[in-house]
């Protein structure tokens, strides 16, 4: 029997969900819907002030929504204490600095921290952190501190210490944007290899070409949802893209100056290829 | 700038592998000794326990003396200080400073004792990482538990505190060069005006402070990170017959040293 | 007197050649090393290069090259071991030396790091406070800095620096170094964690400094972003110089980048693939798009 689209489990059922710094002026998150299935990537882009951070705190059960009509992550209520507690252990959140996630005092410390406030047996926490340090890459740093890590050594291992702990949904926020390109590319493949092991994934960023081929787009504009469906809709509407402020590749800039000047390309392209592609049909 | 405040060095030896409660237990234990009685052969015995331990540790020489080397400064003083003040008859004299030879005698003592203390000391950190140190200290204070002092954060928060201050050191620069490069001056001035200076140093430092700590809080609880819950380690402690020997050779020093 | 204009050259007392705003710069031979505890380690080898007054240049290279020493260096905030940092000509021997160096600016990596002060004014003043201006020239000098990075100073002097967003608080340490003056503006890669808008503003920022005749030297691994703003090159290796000049994307200077671990410029290589002269590509969308209309 296979299992239609609708039966699959339902990792994220977000509906209405408002969020409001204390002395605020506006709401960072407003009647949010927000669903993710097993398995699936989801990008969520947005520029500053979005709300994307807000998001990625409350889907990892850091922050205590202000309403909401459901908010179930992984069977967990975010509307309790109790449901919140337990979505940090299925949902896992990486962070955009990667200083500011590594606690220990060398990488395979880190990398245990989680795994011991979960107080598991030291003999599994051993087995396990020796298996993330295999997955991504991070073996000869095993014992390297902190502060001689790069950018994209300190993100992975920060990586490696989240996942760890097995999670059933793994929230991205910004991981790369604090990095260089060497690092970037690190975190970037690291990512596409979990998303190739069937974890799903909530990916936020700023950056449009971070989104190459998500399942479902969904854009925040001031807390709102500006549009939700898959990337192709959203990048056939320049217009919007530029409202939503985001940052698009040079082929994309190049099809929105072309757009300016009463030339429209065929879709948004983000790759020399599809530009080219897009050009050679154009004319 | 490279800034090593624990002064660990990474061994196989027997001491490395020892538990870290034993030898602490052990070096302050010898501490204490130390100060018990006045006695040069006493002091002997205790800074032969001492180097016969450094052997075994497999440390280099210059490794210690690297970290050893900035107090020879407080060694000097604490000669010069009891050489100056210490009672007895003087067989020289220079204005209000009197040098007699019980003088001498007691500052070469209270020199070398601070010495010794140093090497017992040296011992335990040379052979110790600094977390197995705090994960040690901890468990020996879990009666202070009861008190409602919480010795594992507290424990936690010395390793995480560890963990920064060589990035804090790096950042500390980073900011005292750009201050530079917009025209500060650190070294001109009077007390008052160099303090002043500070500001635009220390302002930033702590201001990224609270914030790095506001980070690490929801990195740490996104890990499931709870205070006050149970936590197991990925290196746990165990205590061997190793420790219990070397508990009972402490003993068998202190003894010989009371003694002798 | 507003603008970039009174940006370039604003401190009262510096002589410099009649016409010129920006400051030439050359280094010769600049080694330096950083002294560890077992061995110093060397950053920079032998850099040599020269930067014409009012040019513009991209210091690229892997992390480690030796970027952000040749910086430091350059401002005076190290002294080079061997070689020289001639500024307007100058060497260090020169009674002028100081000054001039006084007249180069420089903004390090993620320069919000630096804000102290409470109000945006007050920060934005220590440069000049620090140079010993009267108080009605640092006035001005702030009100102009803050208008060039786009904060305009009736809306923002007063506030306090940790108040405002991140893109903003970049571009007040900006007008920090800007406030005194610069007529060599050094930037330590400028765009790293900027949010696509601010990363746009300060583009423009740079542009119009270039316009008013401020050399800029630019530490940055974004290469489309050297390719918008500079007319030279300078890449790094391991502390030493392996090209300086001219951008080259002749047959004689293809590859080199992609040599060096950097990829060719992306309208650059649109420019190739389209069967056109890669040397004269454009330098923006907006270029581009004419070009192609």
């Amino acid at each position: 029997m296979s299992s239609s689209p609708d039966e699959t489990a339902l990792l994220l059922d977000i509906s209405g969900l408002h969020y409001r710094y204390a002395g605020a002026q506006a709401d960072a998150l407003a009647d949010l819907d927000l669903t993710v299935r097993e398995g699936e990537f989801v990008a969520v882009v947005g520029a500053n002030g979005s709300g994307k951070s807000t998001l990625a705190r409350l889907l990892g059960g850091l922050e205590k929504p202000a309403a909401a009509r459901r908010a179930l992550a992984c069977g967990h209520d975010l509307l309790g204490e109790d449901g919140r507690m337990a979505v940090r252990r299925d949902v896992g959140v990486l962070f955009q600095n990667p200083e500011n996630q590594l606690v220990a005092q060398c990488v395979e410390d880190d990398v245990a921290f989680g795994l011991e406030n979960l107080a598991w047996p030291a003999a599994d926490i051993g087995r396990r952190v020796d298996e993330m340090l295999a997955h991504f890459g991070l073996e000869e740093l095993r014992r390297r501190e902190p502060h001689l890590l790069s950018g994209g050594q300190k993100q992975r291992t920060a990586l490696a210490g989240v996942i760890a702990i097995p999670r059933r949904i793994l929230v991205l926020d910004e991981p790369t944007a604090m990095l260089d390109p060497a690092g970037r590319d690190e975190v970037l493949i690291a990512v596409r290899e979990l998303r190739g092991e069937g974890l799903a994934i909530v990916y936020i960023t700023q950056e449009m070409d971070e989104t190459v081929g998500a399942d479902r787009v969904v854009a925040l504009e001031r807390g709102t949802e500006a549009y939700a469906g898959d990337a192709g809709g959203l990048f056939a509407d320049t217009a919007l893209v530029r409202r939503l402020g985001l940052g698009l590749p040079a082929a994309g800039e190049l099809a929105l100056a072309l757009a300016e000047q009463g030339r429209d390309l065929p879709g948004l392209p983000l790759t020399m290829d599809e530009l080219l592609d897009a050009l050679g049909a154009a004319t | 700038m490279k800034a090593t405040i624990a002064q660990y060095y990474a061994g196989d030896s027997l001491l490395h592998r020892l538990d870290p409660r034993a030898k602490f237990v052990a070096v302050s234990a010898l501490a204490v000794a130390l100060f018990v009685r006045d006695s040069f052969a006493g002091l002997a015995v205790y800074a032969a326990a001492a180097v016969v331990a450094y052997a075994l540790s497999g440390v280099p020489f210059a490794w210690f003396w690297r970290a050893f080397r900035p107090l020879l400064w407080l060694v000097a003083l604490t000669f010069v200080a009891q050489v100056v003040f210490a009672p007895g008859a003087p067989f020289f004299s220079l204005w209000f400073i009197h040098v007699s030879w019980r003088g001498l005698e007691l500052a070469t003592y209270l020199s070398l004792r601070l010495v010794v203390l140093v090497l017992v000391g040296s011992v335990l950190t040379l052979t110790t990482p600094s977390i197995a140190l705090t994960d040690g200290l901890a468990w020996l204070g879990r009666p202070l538990r009861r008190l409602r002092v919480p010795t594992d954060e507290l424990a936690l928060m010395v390793t995480i505190a560890l963990r920064f201050i060589p990035t804090l050191f790096v950042e500390l620069d980073t900011i005292m060069r750009a201050q530079r490069a917009r025209g500060a001056d650190f070294r001109r001035g009077g007390l008052r005006e160099r303090t002043r200076s500070l500001v635009p140093v220390l302002v930033p430092l702590f201001v990224l402070s609270f914030r790095r700590a506001d980070e690490l809080a929801l990195a740490m609880e996104a890990r499931c990170y709870r205070p006050g819950a149970v936590r197991t380690r990925l290196h746990p402690l165990r205590a061997s017959r190793a420790d219990a020997a070397l508990l009972v050779v402490t003993a068998a020093v202190i003894a010989a040293g009371l003694l002798v | 007197m507003s603008g970039p204009e009174a940006i370039a050259g604003a401190a009262p007392d510096t002589p410099r050649a009649p016409g010129a705003a920006g400051m030439s710069l050359a280094c010769g031979d600049v080694s330096f090393s950083y002294e560890e505890a077992r061995a110093p380690i060397p950053a920079l080898r032998d850099v040599s290069f020269e930067l014409r007054a009012g040019g513009s240049l991209a210091l690229m290279g892997a992390s480690g090259s030796g970027k952000s020493t040749l910086l430091q260096v350059i401002r005076g905030l190290d002294a080079p071991e061997s070689g020289a940092v001639l500024l307007d000509g100058a060497g260090p021997a020169d009674t002028l030396y100081a000054a001039l160096q006084r007249e180069v600016g420089l903004v390090f990596q993620a320069p919000e790091l630096q804000l102290f002060a409470s109000t945006a004014r007050d920060d934005v003043a220590f440069g000049p406070r620090r140079l010993g201006w009267p108080e009605a020239q640092v006035t001005a000098a702030v009100n102009t800095a803050l208008d060039v990075v786009g904060l305009p100073p009736a809306r923002f002097a007063e506030r306090h620096p940790y108040a405002l967003s991140g893109g903003e608080q970049r571009r007040l340490a900006l007008a920090g170094v800007l406030a005194m003056g610069p007529r060599l503006l050094l930037l330590d890669e400028p765009f790293v964690s900027l949010d696509p808008g601010t990363r746009r503003q300060l583009v423009g920022i740079l542009e119009r400094l270039k316009a008013a005749g401020v050399t800029l030297l630019l530490a940055t691994h974004d290469v489309d972003l050297a390719w918008a703003l500079c007319d030279e090159l300078l890449v790094l290796g391991e502390g030493r110089v392996v090209a300086a000049g001219p951008w080259d994307f002749s047959t004689a200077g293809d590859r080199l980048l992609a040599a060096n671990r950097l990829r060719d410029p992306f309208f650059v290589e649109l420019w190739r693939r389209l069967g056109r002269d890669p040397q004269r590509a454009p330098r923006t969308a907006a270029e581009a798009a004419e070009a192609l209309s």
